[in-house]
């Protein structure tokens, strides 16, 4: 032989070479296909936000708000410690605290600089609250939560110290008890939308007793254990405990609500919401994929004549397909990264423009790292698929009959 | 001996209307210049497609080429070490579209050897371009080009590596007549000065005789098998 054959290390650059050349030069056919891949893709991935975030943040509402596990209990009962000590055995009860009579269980409160609140309802707590969340319960009966419509009228915060008054008319004479209170925390609006004011079940008890002319003071003996409460606060363990610990307070003959119809309304919702999803991602999903195929199995059809040149100046079979594979790569790539860059502008607006709407932490459109990842793992393999089976089948024709063809 | 093949056939559909091609031998010396001629239609090209290891005889006696047996590389399907045979030994020249149109006439020139991996030869390149007179396109794309200029590169792309077979199929047909002996006798100079061997593809007699190249004439003749042409020197 007079001389070397093609080496793989030239082959594979001229070829490299040549499908960027192709693709820089037919910038507006490479342009059509990267726009007309993100005019499908990025509509996609907004939909697969709107999923993760919509539909994430109402179900998370669902699930997470712990105002959906109350069994709240209506009217006024004498609960013994045998009535506290039967629910507390129970597994689907997720938190019980006894509650003084209603009218007993409310206060004023004056802030230093002078403003004041009045009749503001004391919500008896405690560890494992579920309102709470991530707050801690008073310490003791100096310490209160607020609620955020409370500390937003009275103008405090964290740290302030405000003065709970308690007045009862004992023989004509109007006497007022005072109580300091170290405000530690505010309650989200989300979780108490009226005034409140929660404290521990000891100054309810306190409260209650003054009230009633028990005791001289607010500070009075701590409720003996044979105490009987008009009510309690109570919560199910999980949305699923509620309706079923609702029945049995029933079945004691007490009058109980639940948010049972929300609860089914939503989750009715939920499924409707994922039900129409899976439709329209499914008809978009298989749209793109056709698309994208079809365009890049023509994109190398168009290009037959070029692929035979190649050929016939002694380019490989591998040259031959990996061209068109190439130039879908590429397509993919820039196809992807444009989607994914809409998308993210589209959600952005999404956020900013229908935030009025959402808590912090919450998105209506949220585009997730793993659901990018896979559109854009199966937008490359699908495009070397499809580019790779037209170039071999341009490998396998004629490249004289495909040179004369002209 | 370059290039010797030997009761070589191809067929082309059956009955009246089939074609057949036949070649009982054929030798290219090193050096030598051949035309291939006949009428339109005769199988000029097909015979080229054979010659230039792009179209695999439907029967074959014996192949060599530049010291390989492309017989067995047919029949063993070995496609890319014909690809490879190709790459460094054939230069081709087609009537017309031998240059791709995304890259510059420059990058066109230097196709073959970006290929096969040769090192940059600037001198040999300058002196190509210099005869062509090509100097002044070689930024240009394919498409800026006229007919001839395109031609012209075409034959500059298919010499710059220095294969050992040139290939020209009709080089000068969609050329007028005063550029098409002009770039017929370039092309015939170059091959000579190169000592490369040139198999051009011809209906036109009267410029192959011109040139005085050894000639290949098709016989063709109709029977009831379809029409057989035969190539002998």
């Amino acid at each position: 032989m007079r001389r070397d054959s093609p080496t793989a290390p030239g082959a594979a650059r001229a070829t490299l070479r040549l499908a960027v050349s192709d693709f820089r030069h037919e910038w507006r056919v490479s342009a059509c296909l990267v726009l007309a891949l993100a005019a499908v893709l990025a509509p996609l991935l907004v939909l697969f936000g709107l999923k993760s975030g919509i539909v994430s943040t109402m179900r998370d509402r669902l699930i997470t708000d712990p105002r959906n596990l109350e069994v709240v209990i209506a009217g006024s009962y004498a609960l013994g410690p045998e009535w506290f000590a039967a629910l507390e055995q129970r597994n689907d009860v997720g938190f019980l605290v006894p509650r003084t009579r209603s009218l007993a269980a409310t206060v004023d409160l004056l802030e230093p600089g002078g403003k004041s609140l009045a009749a503001v309802e004391m919500v008896p707590t405690g560890a494992g609250d579920p309102l709470l969340r991530q707050v801690l319960p008073p310490a003791g009966p100096g310490e209160v939560l607020l609620s955020h419509s409370a500390a937003r009228s009275l103008g405090v915060a964290d740290g302030a110290i405000v003065t709970a008054l308690i007045a009862r008319t004992v023989q004509g004479e109007r006497q007022v008890a005072r109580q300091p209170l170290t405000v530690r925390g505010v309650l989200p609006e989300a979780v108490f939308g009226r005034d409140g004011a929660f404290v521990t079940l000891d100054l309810l008890v306190g409260a209650e007793d003054y009230r009633d002319g028990k005791a001289a003071s607010l500070n009075g003996a701590p409720p003996t254990p044979d105490r009987a409460y008009s009510s309690a606060r109570l919560f199910a363990r999980d949305l699923d405990a509620v309706g079923p610990l609702a029945d049995v307070l029933r079945g004691g003959g007490m009058e109980v609500r639940t948010r049972a119809d929300d609860i089914e309304t939503v989750k009715a919702i939920d499924r409707t919401l994922s039900f129409i999803f899976t439709v329209v991602a499914g008809i978009a999903v298989t749209g793109y994929l056709l698309s994208l195929a079809a365009s890049l199995w023509a994109n190398v059809d168009r290009k037959r004549r070029e692929l035979a040149l190649m050929r016939l100046v002694g380019f490989p079979t591998a040259s031959v397909v990996a061209f068109p594979a190439i130039q879908a790569l590429l397509i993919a790539l820039i196809g992807v990264a444009l989607s994914a860059a809409v998308a993210w502008g589209v959600a952005e607006a999404f956020n900013v423009t229908l935030s009025a709407n959402l808590a912090q932490q919450e998105f209506v459109c949220r585009l997730l790292p793993g659901d990018l990842a896979v559109s854009a793992a199966v937008t490359i393999v699908l495009a070397l698929i499809a580019s790779s089976i037209g170039g071999y089948r341009a490998a396998r024709f004629d490249p004289a009959e495909s040179l004369r063809d002209i | 001996m370059l290039l010797d093949l030997r009761d070589m056939a191809c067929q082309r559909g059956e009955g009246e209307s089939g074609f057949r091609l036949e070649v009982p031998a054929l030798s290219l010396r090193a050096g030598e210049a051949v035309a291939i001629t006949g009428p339109s239609g005769c199988g000029k090209s097909t015979l080229l497609d054979v010659i230039g290891l792009v179209l695999q005889p439907t029967a074959l006696g014996a192949f060599r080429f530049n010291g390989q047996d492309v017989g067995s590389l047919w029949a063993g399907r070995q496609r890319d070490r014909l690809a490879g045979s190709r790459a460094s030994g054939i230069g081709y020249i087609l009537q017309t579209g031998g240059l791709l149109p995304f890259i510059t006439v420059r990058e066109n020139l230097r196709l073959s050897r970006t290929l096969l991996n040769l090192r940059h030869d600037e001198a040999a390149e300058r002196r190509l371009v210099e005869v062509l007179g090509i100097g002044r396109l070689l930024d240009k794309m394919p498409s800026a080009l006229s007919i001839g200029e395109r031609q012209r590169v075409a034959i500059g792309r298919a010499l710059s590596h220095r294969p050992p077979l040139i290939l020209a199929d009709e080089p000068t047909a969609s050329l007028d007549p005063a550029h098409s002996d002009a770039v017929m006798a370039l092309m015939l100079a170059l091959v000579a000065d190169l000592g490369q061997t040139v198999v051009v593809v011809s209906h036109d007699w009267e410029l192959v005789t011109r040139f005085g190249l050894r000639r290949i004439e098709a016989q063709v003749s109709a029977g009831p098998g379809g029409t057989v042409t035969r190539f002998a020197a």
